[in-house]
C-alpha cells in the first residue's frame, strides 16, 4: 500500500539536504505512529522514497514521496499526524493511495519553477522581454556539465535548449526582484537546474544578474506521457 | 550565501523552543564553542537548554562556532553572530554562557565573542553587553580564561544556573550594575568564581606565591556544586533533533554521575565524585518521554563507565522489552573489559556485530597498576576470546603514551597486546573464525590534568612522544594490525592550557589574534603560530607542560575544592610511582576526602 504524498519545503528549510530530509521523515514516521513498512534484513529501515531531490537552497511547493504502509491508514489521518510533528516549512499537502507502477523518480520529468533575481542592467520590464526574445532566437545554447567518473573529472558540452519547455517573464515583485516562470526538464530523461539556466542566460545576454542572489522555488512537477505533459497521477 | 552544510545555521529543528523575546525577562545564550554538529552531540547542552526554557520568563538559545567558511562570509558582509532560535544578535542577550569541554576550543570562545561584537576582555565590557559566564569540566582550572570570562560556575550546573539567572533578574529589575551583581554572587553563592575579584602574586621562579580576594567578605576556597538527588533533579524529557547528521545522533540518557574506579589520569573520575545513580523507574519514565518526543531510533546509555550501573541488566532488558516494536535500539558507549559487559552487548546488538572497543590505557601490567586501571591481561584475553566466539572480529584498543614512569618496555606492550589479540583470533580453529579480522591500537599522548593524582607530573616532550611512537610504529609489521596516534604537538598545547595560570590567557589571546581557531581540528591546528605567540610574550611552554611540580607548590587551581582532597591526590601519586593500586571505592571507601559522601550509606 503506497501513499503518494506531496509536500512543501520552504523558508530556511530549503537548506536541508536530501539526506537530512530522509532522516527527518524517518523520525517523523516513528514519532507520529505511522504504520510504515520496514525493510527486511540486518538493519531494517522504513520504506519510503523521495522523488527528484532538489538542489540545496531551492524552495518547493511540489515535493513528492511514496510511503509504503504495512497496513491501512486513511490519507487524511496520515497528513494530519505527520504535519503535527513536521516543522512549518515542511508540510504534507496532499496524499493518495496509488498502485505501485513506476517509481517517482522515473515519472517526474518536468518541473515548473519560479525564479527571482536582481539585475544591474535591466530596469524596465520591457528590457527583459527584449532579452527574452533574443534568447528565444538562439537555436542552441551549450553549457559545460562536470561529472566525476571515478576519480577523474569529465566535462562535456550539453545543448540546453531541448531541456526548456518554456520561459515567461512575470514582471517585478514587490521586493523589486524580476520574476521568471520556467518549465524545465527534470529527472532521468534530462535535467536542467534553474541556476544553470540563469548562468547560461547571464553568459549569452549579459544581464548583470547577481548569481548568488537568485531565489528559486519549484511550483509543480509533471510527468511526460508520450510527449504530453501531464499532472502526476 | 555560499557555505558548506547550511543546516548548521538555520535552527528550526524538532523540539527547538522558540520564545518571544518580548515575553521573557532574561535571555540566555548557551554556547558550545565548536561547530554545530559537535555541540549538538553534547548532553549537557540539552540539559541546560531545557532547564532554562522550562521557566516561562526565561529563555535559552544556542550559539555555536561558525565554521571557517561561514566566518569568512560573516566578516565580509559584516554580519554579527546571531543565536540560532531567534536569529537575534548574541550581544543583545543578558547572558552568554560557554561550556568548557576541551582546552583546544578556547580560541573559538574568543572568536565567538569577537564575531558577536562583544569586547573580548571582561574589563572592557560594561552593563550593555551580556554577562559572559563559563562552566563545565575545564572550568575547574579557570585561570587561563580569567581575562575573558566574567564568572565561572564550578561543578554541576543544573541548580546554580537557575539561581544565577534569578538573582540577575532581580538586579535587572532594580537597575543592573555588573560589579555589584558579581560581588553579591561571589560573596553569597557556592560554586561561583569571579576572577576579577581576586589577584595573584608570583615567586621569582614563576610559581604562584599567593592569591587573595580584592575585597573583604569573599571566600578563599571555591566549593564545587554537586547535585545530591539525581532522581529529583531536572532531567530533560525532550531533546532537539538536528536535521543534519551529528557526531552523536541519538538519545543520550545519563545513568549516573561520578565513577569509583579511581583511574589516576582521569579528571572526570575525580571531579564528579561521589557516584550517584538514577533509579531504573526514573530512567524508564525518561526514556519513554524522550522516544516519544524525538522519534530517535537509539538510546545511548551514557555515563563515565556505564557498565558500572548497579541495575544495568534490569534496565537494558526493560528498555528492550518496552521499545522492541518501535525498533528503538539501545547502545553502550563505553565497555568494561569483562565478559559480563560483552554479554550485555550481545543482547543489544542482536544481529549486527560491529567493532568492539576496549581501553587498557597502558601496554604493560606494571604501568596499568601505576595508573590504577584495574584490568589485567587475563581480563583482556577472556573478553576478547569471548567476543570472537560470539562473532565479533574487529577490535579497537585505546592506549596512552607518556604515562608516569613509562619505559620503552611498557610502550612496546602496546604492540604486544595488539599482537596477542591477533593470535587469539587466528589460534581458533579456522571453521570457528567468523568475519574479517582487524585490530587497531590507538594511542593518545598523555596530558596531565588538574585535580588528578598526576597533576604534578611533567608531560613528555614532543621528542619523547615521537620516539615512543616510532618505537611502536616500527615494530608493527602486520597488515591486520593498525597503529594510530595523536599529534603530540596538540597534546603539548593542551597541557600548557590545562595546567596554565593567569599568564596563559595572554597566549590564548595572541594565538587567536594570529588566526588560531578550531585547534582541536587537525586541519586547522597551527602549531607554529602557537609557538610564535608564546615566544612574543616570553612564555615558556615547558614551564607549564613538562616541568615536574613539587607537592609544596601553590598550584593555579588550588583554590577550588573539587571534593577529593589534595592530600588524597598526593597519596595516590606516591602510590602510583611505587606501582601500588587502590581499590574501587564501591568495595569500601578509600578516603578521598569528600565530606559526607553520599556513598557511605549505600556501599559501606
Ligand atoms: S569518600 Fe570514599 S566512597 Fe566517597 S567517593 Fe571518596 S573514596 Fe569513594
Amino acid at each position: 500500500m503506497i501513499l503518494r504524498t506531496r509536500f512543501t519545503k520552504v523558508g530556511y528549510l530549503k537548506y536541508l539536504s536530501h539526506l537530512d530530509m530522509v532522516r527527518l521523515f524517518t523520525r517523523t514516521f516513528s514519532k507520529a505512529g505511522i504504520p510504515i513498512k520496514f525493510s527486511e534484513g540486518y538493519n531494517p529501515h522504513p520504506k519510503f522514497s523521495i522523488g527528484n531531490p532538489l538542489p540545496l537552497g531551492t524552495e518547493s511547493l511540489a515535493e513528492y514521496m511514496d510511503v509504503e504502509l504495512a497496513y491501512w491508514m486513511d490519507p487524511e489521518t496520515f497528513i494530519e499526524r505527520m504535519n503535527k510533528s513536521l516543522p512549518q516549512g515542511i508540510q504534507l499537502i496532499e496524499s493518495k493511495m496509488v498502485e505501485k507502477r513506476a517509481s517517482l523518480t522515473s515519472m517526474i520529468s518536468w518541473s515548473h519553477y519560479e525564479i527571482r533575481f536582481m539585475s544591474d542592467k535591466l530596469d524596465e520590464e520591457d528590457d527583459f522581454e527584449e532579452a527574452l526574445s533574443k534568447w528565444n532566437s538562439l537555436s542552441q545554447v551549450n553549457i559545460t556539465k562536470k561529472r566525476k567518473k571515478g576519480k577523474k573529472k569529465v566535462e562535456r558540452q550539453l545543448d540546453i535548449k531541448p531541456l526548456i519547455g518554456n520561459i515567461t517573464y512575470k514582471g517585478k515583485d514587490n521586493e523589486d526582484f524580476h520574476v521568471l516562470s520556467a518549465l524545465l526538464k527534470s529527472g532521468e530523461s534530462g535535467n536542467l537546474k534553474p541556476i544553470e539556466l540563469m548562468e547560461a542566460m547571464e553568459r549569452e545576454l549579459d544581464l548583470k544578474v547577481d548569481l548568488d542572489m537568485v531565489m528559486i522555488k519549484r511550483l509543480d512537477v509533471f510527468t511526460d506521457e508520450d510527449g504530453e505533459i501531464k499532472e502526476l497521477a | 550565501m555560499k557555505v558548506e552544510k547550511p543546516s548548521r545555521y538555520i535552527g528550526m529543528e524538532q523540539n527547538m523552543v522558540p520564545k518571544n523575546p518580548d515575553e521573557v525577562d532574561v535571555r540566555f545564550a548557551f554556547s558550545f564553542p565548536d561547530v554545530y554538529e559537535v555541540g549538538m552531540s553534547h548532553l549537557g547542552m540539552h540539559i541546560l537548554y531545557n532547564l532554562i526554557n522550562k521557566e516561562p520568563r526565561y529563555s535559552c538559545e544556542r550559539v555555536f562556532a561558525p565554521w571557517v567558511d561561514m566566518e569568512d562570509q560573516m566578516r565580509k558582509e559584516s554580519i554579527p553572530l546571531f543565536a540560532i532560535e531567534s536569529k537575534d544578535e548574541v550581544r543583545s542577550f543578558d547572558f552568554l554562557g560557554f561550556t568548557l569541554q576541551y582546552e583546544m576550543s578556547y580560541t573559538n570562545i574568543l572568536n565567538i565573542l569577537d564575531l558577536a561584537g562583544i569586547p573580548i576582555h571582561s574589563s572592557d565590557r560594561e552593563e550593555d553587553f551580556p554577562l559572559v559566564i563559563a562552566g563545565g569540566p575545564c572550568a575547574y582550572n579557570p585561570e587561563p580564561l580569567w581575562e575573558f570570562i566574567d564568572l565561572f560556575v564550578i561543578g554541576e550546573g543544573e541548580e546554580v544556573t537557575l539561581e544565577l539567572i534569578k538573582i540577575y533578574d532581580r538586579h535587572k529589575k532594580k537597575g543592573y550594575n555588573k560589579r555589584k551583581f558579581l560581588e553579591e554572587v561571589q560573596a553569597t553563592m557556592e560554586g561561583i568564581y569571579v576572577p576579577s575579584l581576586y589577584d595573584v602574586s608570583y615567586n621569582d621562579d614563576g610559581t604562584i606565591k599567593d592569591r587573595f580576594p580584592l575585597i573583604s567578605g569573599l571566600p578563599e576556597t571555591i566549593e564545587k556544586r554537586m547535585i545530591r538527588d539525581l532522581d529529583g533533579m531536572f532531567s530533560p524529557e525532550t531533546m532537539i533533533v538536528p536535521y543534519m547528521e551529528t557526531v552523536h545522533d541519538r538519545i543520550s540518557m545519563e545513568l549516573f554521575r561520578g565513577c569509583t574506579h579511581g583511574c589516576r589520569f582521569c579528571q572526570a573520575g575525580m571531579i564528579y565524585r561521589p557516584i550517584r545513580e538514577k533509579s531504573v523507574d526514573r530512567l524508564l519514565e525518561l526514556a519513554e518521554k524522550l522516544v516519544d518526543s524525538t522519534g530517535y531510533e537509539n538510546i545511548s546509555l551514557s555515563s563515565l563507565s556505564s557498565c558500572d550501573y548497579s541495575q544495568l541488566h534490569l534496565l537494558i532488558s526493560s528498555l528492550m522489552d518496552r521499545f522492541e516494536d518501535r525498533k528503538v535500539g539501545v547502545s553502550l558507549p563505553s565497555l568494561r573489559l569483562d565478559s559480563v559487559s560483552i554479554d550485555i552487548l550481545k543482547e543489544i546488538e542482536k544481529v549486527r556485530k560491529t567493532g568492539l572497543t576496549f581501553a587498557p590505557e597502558a601496554g604493560s601490567q606494571r604501568l596499568r597498576d601505576v595508573i590504577n586501571k584495574g584490568v589485567d591481561e587475563e581480563d583482556l584475553v577472556n573478553a576478547v576470546s569471548y567476543a570472537f566466539r560470539e562473532g565479533w572480529s574487529r577490535i579497537k584498543l585505546y592506549f596512552m603514551i607518556g604515562l608516569p614512569t613509562e619505559t620503552d618496555e611498557d610502550v612496546m606492550g602496546i604492540k604486544e597486546l595488539a599482537y596477542l589479540v591477533k593470535d587469539l583470533f587466528f589460534n581458533r580453529p579456522p571453521e570457528e573464525r567468523k568475519g574479517n579480522f582487524s585490530v587497531t591500537a590507538s594511542a593518545s599522548c598523555f596530558v596531565p590534568k588538574p585535580f588528578t593524582p598526576f597533576q604534578w607530573h611533567g608531560q613528555d616532550t614532543i621528542e619523547e612522544f615521537h620516539s615512543k611512537i616510532d618505537l611502536v610504529k616500527g615494530s608493527i609489521k602486520d597488515k591486520k594490525v593498525t597503529f594510530n596516534y595523536h599529534d603530540p604537538r596538540v597534546s603539548y598545547m593542551e597541557a600548557i592550557v590545562a595546567r596554565g595560570d593567569r599568564r596563559v590567557s595572554k597566549v590564548l589571546y595572541r594565538a587567536w589574534e594570529k588566526g588560531c581557531r578550531f585547534d582541536g581540528w587537525s586541519e586547522h591546528f597551527k602549531y607554529e603560530t602557537w609557538l610564535e605567540a608564546m615566544k612574543e610574550l616570553g612564555i615558556d611552554g615547558s614551564f607549564y607542560a613538562n616541568r615536574n611540580r613539587d607537592f609544596s607548590e601553590n598550584l593555579p587551581w588550588d583554590f577550588i575544592n573539587p571534593g577529593p582532597s589534595k592530600k588524597y591526590l598526593q597519596t595516590e601519586y606516591t602510590k602510583a610511582i611505587k606501582g601500588e593500586t587502590t581499590r574501587d571505592c564501591r568495595l569500601g571507601c578509600t578516603g578521598c576526602g569528600i565530606k559526607d559522601c553520599a556513598m557511605w550509606g549505600v556501599f559501606n
